[in-house]
């Protein structure tokens, strides 16, 4: 008699994991079951995957955390985000590429689609010809900040500073190939001197030292920067981009303090493997134009410190002219830095 | 008082119908994942945050918040109960709590966890309600050099972790730093002992190691001898603690608080060092050395304790400076910025409601987490009547399912077959893998802010001595290493002197 | 003083001697750096060394003074069918999907017990198919397809 009683002990133990489960999953379902089967027949039908190549919670990830939902509702489908991280976004874009072209594995990169061919040996995949592009998304604007109490005053100073320091200054970085490692590099190049670098492991712990004073500087997306801006807690000489952020009118552009050779910002693009229907492409083009009009889209990039690129720039041809010019700058400015990450 | 105004105003956010709701989803949510191998609070959380995008936003980061903390919670069970932690914390609490189990007190281990958690909340609540900002500051303190000598101290400390000879306790721990060196080096973007393979640039997972050299060299352990193994089982004794280990945990309890709420400030990894330095404090100052290892309750109260206090105040660095200190605060830094909040040390003053109202969520939090589980021990207990062929294929299985769902990467189930076999050999031989996985978890720590700091010093190892906070920790790891090695060396003189004899 | 050996000690010693051994040697092939700007070699060279140091003490110390432990009986069929159900999830979980590769590993997962009777593990699978197919799949949105592209879908 123990036997069989030990085993429903074991059915009813499996049962009530199952339940609770269940009733977590209704829990969490209940926010988005709405959006589900709108559209009779055709794309989508099923779930559309996009996939981030970075890790959940950080800028990328939330860029498309903030478009996923408006184009899902314009779609008529679901859209679920999956973080596939690794080896500078490389693992999930190579995923991506590998991926069944029929529009429902999308990929997110932003400025490492460019860089990764001058970065990689081996990547695995062509960003130029294994995909098709959807269209470009936003373009982050770069801040260039320092610990409070670092002497330069403007970026000119900082400029002078750092030639005349140049074995003693140290510039942060949130690893190879992050766009705050891109920047560094351009500024430089831009300033025509070669510091130390201090890499980090994302720019949460990079930003945690600049913000304790135990590094000089870094360049970093709006994303990360502008709330420590605008408390005080770091010091900010320059936007890398044409004209002034909103969030951060006191911030004068590198035009404008005397650096415009540093021009830089952290697109983000829309992708599917090659051979993707060209009506789904498009059904997902025309789903993003929709997601970069929507008001509270706009709102919320802007207090990233960003903007909705404009709706010409969120078309295919676009983005290919981008990625194509942005493939030949970086590649040059990586050759000269002699970077390579493989 | 200022503080009570603000108590008051938290409190009141907290306690509104749809706020206390989803804390309660949070907290139930996050011990379900906590209990499965596996998956783990990040994940939920990020599988969660689009959902919260139509809540309020003090809705979202209280629900959020549950999750980590509920899953703090969620994962002493499994450690517990099968062995099979599934954070390093959770892997010190598995030394005693697993043994405690097998004879037969999985209850009273289960009941400490859950009190002493509770007691680590409610003063870790106070903490940050407190003293949040200053301590903050403090934080800020901690350099690379600091951090290296930190981390030094930590992985000398988790020599204690080991019931056997500290030569193979540090010879466990150096193999795990080791093994935390696979992967791409953040430095030069080099990957090492990768084999060509992608997968492999983001090193190996801590869940596969964990599940290889904990559950799957377990099982085999409990399969060499079938016919003789009695099940765990038949001798539940009681189900609470005695009156005795009432009196033994109380002051494990407040020990671990205060060390773990002192730890978890520190946004450089501060929380992983929590436990098992509580554990080695436990061990170094109690009476009754011989028992940890065998099922000593002190060896389950104080790192559980310390666990919570520091998953509360590791919140610190996030609130008030807008600082990520753990993955699922990288995403709550996310679900801020979703929300149009910009994270950073405005939060305080810009929205005292969301500030005061996510610190009073957590005590109660930490209530609705008690009332929880403390009715569920039994329930806990009684799967320990599972028998154990529908066991062990359960725990492999649903070990693959969520070893893989981490990333979708094959690599890190492999790893798994890897890890279960090298832990089984390396037990037999008796090696413990405990101080391998805090080698492994702290590993990287040290060698990032060990290049770190010299790259900023300009090549000067002077800085870790010159530096007043990192020298005074680097002596307690020199006096430390003494403490844990010169008994063993006297010890083996006394056997060697007895034989002679 | 009588020598005492240990069989488990050499062994344990002779692993870590192997693995900080092979450790050393791969980071040989990477750039080593300088105190300033250490490469990536440096670290994984020294701690290589140090566990192979520390396995070699172990080693010496197990043929002369050893610590007496019985290594015990080795469940072969244990660790072969174990090894073989975790590679076979890993190798075909993307192509098979989701169901048929659980269940395929809960099957041989049985089978590790040498005291299984056919019922009793057929039971087991399907339960567990159903009840890891209602935990990860249904309960928590796990996106692995159920049935996968192998099978035709």
């Amino acid at each position: 008699m123990r036997t069989p009683s030990r085993y429903r002990v074991a059915a009813r133990m499996i049962a009530a994991i199952g339940v609770v489960s269940l009733v977590a999953a209704c829990a969490g379902n209940g926010g988005t079951a709405g959006n589900g089967g709108a559209t009779g027949g055709g794309y989508p039908d099923q779930n559309i995957t996009f996939v981030v190549p970075f890790s959940a919670g950080g800028p990328t990830d939330t860029v498309t955390r903030l478009i996923a939902e408006p184009m899902a509702a314009k779609l008529g489908g679901k859209i679920v985000v999956q973080n596939v991280e690794g080896a500078g976004g490389t693992v999930g874009a190579g995923e991506v590429a590998r991926a069944q072209p029929d529009g429902y594995t999308v990929l997110m990169h932003h400025i490492g689609m460019s860089t990764a061919p001058a970065l990689y040996q081996n990547l695995g995949y062509k960003p130029l010809e294994d995909f098709e592009m959807v269209g470009l998304v936003t373009e982050v604007p770069m801040t260039v900040v320092a610990r409070k109490d670092f002497a330069p005053a403007t970026l000119k100073d900082l400029v002078t500073h750092v030639k005349a320091n140049a074995n003693k200054v140290t510039l942060a970085n949130a690893g190879i190939g992050a766009a705050s490692h891109l920047c560094g590099l351009l500024f430089q190049t831009a300033a025509g001197v070669k510091l130390q670098e201090v890499p980090y492991e994302g720019t949460g712990p990079a930003l945690t030292d600049l913000v304790g004073g135990q590094v000089d500087f870094m360049c970093d997306q709006t994303t990360n920067t502008s709330g420590q801006i605008s408390a005080g807690e770091v010091k900010a000489y320059a936007v890398t981009t044409p004209e002034r952020v909103k969030s951060l009118p006191d911030v004068p552009t590198t035009t404008e303090a005397g650096l415009p050779q540093l021009q830089v910002s952290v697109w983000h693009g829309l992708y599917v493997p090659k051979g993707t229907p060209q009506d789904v492409v498009q059904k997902l083009s025309e789903a993003l134009k929709t997601a970069l009009a929507d008001q509270k889209v706009i709102d919320q990039m802007a207090k990233l410190g960003t903007a909705p690129v404009p709706a010409e720039s969120a078309t295919p041809q676009a983005h290919r002219a981008k990625l194509q010019e942005q493939i030949g700058t970086w590649a040059r400015v990586i050759a000269d830095a002699g970077v390579k990450a493989s | 008082m200022e503080l009570f105004d603000n108590l008051a105003l938290g409190f009141s956010t907290a306690l509104l119908v749809q706020n206390v709701l989803y804390c309660f989803v949070g907290v139930l949510l996050g011990t379900a994942v906590g209990v499965l191998p596996g998956i783990g609070p990040t994940a939920t959380v990020a599988m969660l945050l689009p959902i919260t995008f139509s809540f309020e936003p003090v809705t979202a980061l209280i629900m959020l918040a549950g999750i980590y903390y509920g899953a703090q919670y969620g994962g002493s069970t499994t450690a517990i109960l099968i062995n099979l932690p599934g954070e390093s914390s959770a892997a010190v609490t598995a030394l005693d709590g697993h043994e405690m189990a097998r004879q037969g007190r999985a209850g009273a281990a289960l009941a400490a966890a859950a009190v002493g958690s509770f007691i680590a909340g409610t003063v870790a609540t106070v903490a940050l309600a407190v003293a949040a900002p200053p301590l903050a500051r403090v934080a800020l303190q901690f350099g690379p050099a600091e951090y290296f000598s930190l981390v030094l101290l930590g992985l000398i400390v988790s020599i204690a972790l080991a019931r056997g000879t500290a030569l193979k306790a540090l010879a466990m721990i150096f193999l795990g730093v080791l093994l935390g060196t696979v992967g791409q080096d953040i430095y030069t973007g080099t990957p090492r002992f990768v084999f060509d393979e992608r997968e492999l640039y983001g090193g190996i997972d801590f869940v596969s190691v964990a599940v290889g050299m904990f559950g799957v060299a377990e099982i085999l352990r409990n399969l060499e001898n079938e016919q003789t193994r009695t099940a765990i089982v038949s001798k539940v004794k009681n189900l609470w603690p005695t009156r005795e280990d009432r009196r033994r945990i109380v002051g494990p309890i407040l020990r671990g608080t205060g060390l773990g709420a002192a730890l978890g400030v520190l946004p450089g990894g501060g929380h992983v060092l929590a436990s098992f330095t509580s554990y080695a404090v436990e061990k170094r100052i109690s009476k009754r050395q011989q028992e940890f290892g065998h099922g000593a309750i002190e060896g389950v109260a104080g790192p559980e304790s310390a666990n919570n206090a520091a998953a509360q105040t590791s919140f610190i660095p996030l609130l008030t400076l807008g600082l990520p200190a753990h993955p699922v605060m990288a995403l709550m830094v996310g679900a801020f910025i979703v929300h149009g909040i910009t994270p950073g040390p405005n939060v305080i003053v810009d929205e005292p409601e969301l500030f005061w109202g996510l610190i009073a969520s957590m005590w109660i939090g930490n209530v609705l987490l008690v009332l929880l589980n403390l009715p569920l021990i039994g329930m806990w207990v009684r799967m320990l009547r599972i028998p154990y062929q529908v066991l062990f294929p359960m725990i492999i299985l649903f070990a693959s399912i969520g070893t893989y769902s981490l990333g979708f990467n094959a690599y890190d189930v492999y790893a798994i077959v890897f890890f279960g076999i090298l832990g089984y050999i390396l037990i037999k031989c008796g090696c413990e893998p405990a101080p391998l996985l805090l080698g492994f978890v702290l590993g990287p720590l040290l060698e990032e802010n060990l290049r770190r700091a010299l790259i900023i010093s300009r090549g000067d190892a002077s800085v870790f001595v010159t530096r007043p906070i990192s020298a005074v920790l680097l002596v307690l790891a020199v006096a430390a290493l003494a403490v844990t090695v010169l008994p063993a060396i006297r010890k083996r003189r006394e056997i060697v002197f007895s034989e002679e004899e | 003083m009588e020598r005492r050996r240990s069989f488990p000690d050499v062994l344990a010693g002779g692993i870590f001697v192997l693995i900080g051994g092979a450790f050393v040697v791969g980071s040989l092939g990477y750039e080593l750096g300088t105190p300033l700007r250490m490469g990536p070699g440096a670290f994984p060279l020294l701690v290589g060394a140090i566990v192979a140091a520390l396995g070699l003490a172990i080693v010496v110390k197990g043929l002369i003074v050893g610590e007496a432990i019985s290594f015990g009986p080795i469940p072969w069929r244990a660790v072969a069918v174990i090894v073989v159900a975790v590679l076979f999830f890993g190798f075909t979980v993307r192509g098979l999907g989701f169901v048929p590769t659980s269940a395929v590993t809960a099957l041989l997962t049985t089978l590790a017990s040498s005291r299984v009777r056919l019922v009793t593990a057929l039971a087991v699978t399907a339960g567990l198919t159903v009840a890891s197919t209602l935990i990860f799949v249904v309960g928590l949105q796990l996106r692995i397809p159920l049935l996968g592209p192998w099978l035709g879908f």
